[in-house]
């Protein structure tokens, strides 16, 4: 891969449910190593981009580029294989297995023992499988839910399952790391907490990351670089100060949360 | 009575509780991976007319079927038995796992219907009269267990084996969350045909041994009765552990057997004793839905072990 290269180009993506479009041609480029954050109102587009990257919705034009290969039509499982790992909005754990078996299963592309080695436990199937734990609890560990791994997921808080989320994602030793709202639910502290995290996880992991987030302020001062999504739309794409002060951006945003009813759908302005 | 006379009279109900477990864990493999497959009777039938054909029409001496019938040749069925069904269901497999839920359900009872519909029109299956006097191996029915026992023990071994490696967690993934398997690197297609594949190869295992063991083979074996009964195995015993199935199978085997001597023992009104005679199958659909109201995970639940282990542990501290 030459330097020219981007390492993720979505090129002109759109969807369409329907009459509705979900995503509206949009492109944009991420470099290797970098923190984008992808921001937007309700319904702007941005987990339909996620599952389009990661393989679950298929566009209706436009391709995705991964370190150079086309991979647009690939299925979930060997996008996931060539190193594209994500979390859910809403949480999508294995919820009847335990903590530790939710980690060790994500290690799925690492591991390559077969039915008749595994289930006859031969040597070397035994050793994979002791690697395989091994592996799964440190990075359980890291995120601190060691003491918790006999656990079924179902059964942990709500902040435990999303860090367990994101350490299924770790297992698969992902190149790109796709988050999407990993702060939901939590409280600032906890938020300024995640966001030290996720720094550290791109450093130690030489991750690259594409997170999608509400919270702005934590967006703002986490990322390098922000892609605002409306209605499917890509309204502004820039370093978070840009961005920021983008017209567009605000009244996407102050549109949103200046209306006095909430619950009345807000209508597209044609420019 | 004597061990000699209990062999006797209650051969056949062991065997048959054996070969129904067996059954039964034919149809937990695919539920492992979440796929509520009921094609175990087509693939019983296939591997029971498969033996049925080969030691009435194929292995013969001097032009007759061989009597008594050698072990060795009845292995050799079986497991031409189990690779042809295997073929098959990679097939059927294809194209059935497109479908999910009450839909695959469906899919794969129009499977055994039209084996069984082949199997009723086709000559060298016998037509409607099927293949009688298979050959037996052995002499009495309870010898049948030398080999309904060792494949029992050896698919639950595999079973709970395949439940601790990665095979086997990427099929409970699947159940689980199929999505999320899929994003993880899982290829869904893949294990769901693989572990329907198992139990298909399984189901015409035990089909190539019963149909020695019941001495005929007919278009009655593989039939939608045949489907609701192993799914009843499995939903009375429970599906989250492959004891459950096990369990299940024998239970309902031996179920009207039991009933029978319970309508024999005096005293009892006419009408009572009748029905416990006869109304196996309005028993067996009430215990159908007594247990999904009351057990609905089954009878027979991994929460059952870690209670106990954990009391056990409380116990000991």
């Amino acid at each position: 891969m030459s330097d020219s290269t981007p390492f993720l180009k979505v090129n002109s993506v759109t969807r369409r449910f329907g009459g509705v479009v979900a995503v509206d041609n949009v492109s944009f480029e991420l470099q290797r190593g970098e923190l984008f954050g992808l921001i937007g109102p309700n319904g702007a587009g941005k987990t339909t981009l996620f599952n389009i990257i990661t393989g679950l919705t298929a566009p209706t034009a436009g391709q995705i580029n991964f370190r150079g290969q086309d991979i647009t039509r690939f299925p979930p499982h060997r996008i996931a294989t060539l190193g594209i790992a994500r979390t859910f909005q809403n949480i999508r754990l294995w919820s009847n297995l335990s903590a530790l078996q939710n980690v060790m299963i994500a290690r799925h592309t690492h591991t390559r023992v077969g039915v008749v080695s595994g289930v006859l436990g031969l040597p070397g199937a035994a050793a994979e499988e002791r690697k395989t734990r091994e592996r799964a609890l440190e990075i359980l560990e890291l995120l601190g839910l060691v003491d918790r791994l006999d656990e079924r997921s179902r059964n942990l808080s709500y902040g435990d399952q999303r860090r367990l989320e994101i350490a299924r994602a770790l297992a698969l030793e992902p190149q790109l790391l796709l988050l999407d709202e990993p702060a939901a639910g939590m409280n600032p502290n906890e938020k300024q907490t995640l966001s030290d995290f996720i720094r550290q996880l791109r450093e130690q992991f030489d991750l690259t990351i594409l997170i999608i987030e509400h919270h702005v302020p934590l967006v703002m001062g986490l990322c390098n670089r922000v892609a605002v999504l409306d209605f499917g739309e890509l309204i502004a794409l820039g370093d978070p100060f840009q961005v920021q002060n983008d017209p567009a951006v605000i009244e996407a945003y102050l549109g949103d949360e200046t209306a006095l009813d909430k619950t009345k759908p807000r209508t597209r302005v044609r420019k | 009575m004597s061990m000699n006379e209990f062999l006797s009279t209650y051969g056949a109900l062991i065997v048959g509780m054996v070969l129904a477990a067996i059954l039964a864990l034919s149809l937990y493999l695919p539920l492992m991976a979440g796929q509520l497959s009921l094609a175990s009777p087509g693939f019983y039938a296939l591997g029971g007319y498969i033996a049925a054909v080969l030691s009435t029409k194929v292995l013969l001496q001097n032009g007759q079927a061989i009597s008594p019938f050698p072990v060795h040749l009845l292995l050799f069925e079986m497991l031409l038995a189990g690779i042809i069904a295997g073929l098959l269901a990679v097939l059927v497999g294809v194209l059935a796992l497109r479908l999910r839920g009450i839909y695959l359900a469906l899919a794969t009872i129009a499977f055994v219907e039209i084996l069984r519909v082949l199997s009723l029109n086709l000559d060298i299956t016998g037509g409607a009269i099927g293949i009688f006097s298979i050959p037996q191996p052995f002499t009495n029915a309870i010898q049948y267990l030398l080999i309904a026992a060792p494949l029992l023990l050896l698919s639950a071994a595999f079973v709970y084996r395949l439940e601790r490696v990665r095979a086997g967690r990427a099929l409970l993934a699947i159940r689980e969350d199929e999505l999320a398997a899929d994003t993880m690197g899982i290829n869904p297609t893949f294990y769901k045909v693989a572990a329907f594949t198992l139990g298909a190869a399984l189901a015409s295992m035990v089909g190539a041994l019963s149909a020695h063991f019941l001495n005929t083979w007919n278009a009655r074996q593989g039939t939608f009765d045949a489907s609701i009964a192993y799914l009843a195995f499995v939903l009375v015993g429970g599906s989250r552990t492959f004891l459950g199935p096990i369990a299940g199978g024998m239970l309902l085997t031996a179920l009207p057997e039991f009933l029978r001597a319970v309508a024999g023992i005096g005293g009892l009104p006419g009408w009572l004793s009748q029905f416990l005679r006869e109304g196996r199958l309005i028993i067996d659909g009430l215990l159908i839905v007594l247990v999904t109201i009351y057990f609905p995970q089954g009878l027979i639940t991994p929460d059952l072990f870690k209670r106990r282990r954990k009391a056990a542990e409380k116990k000991e501290s």
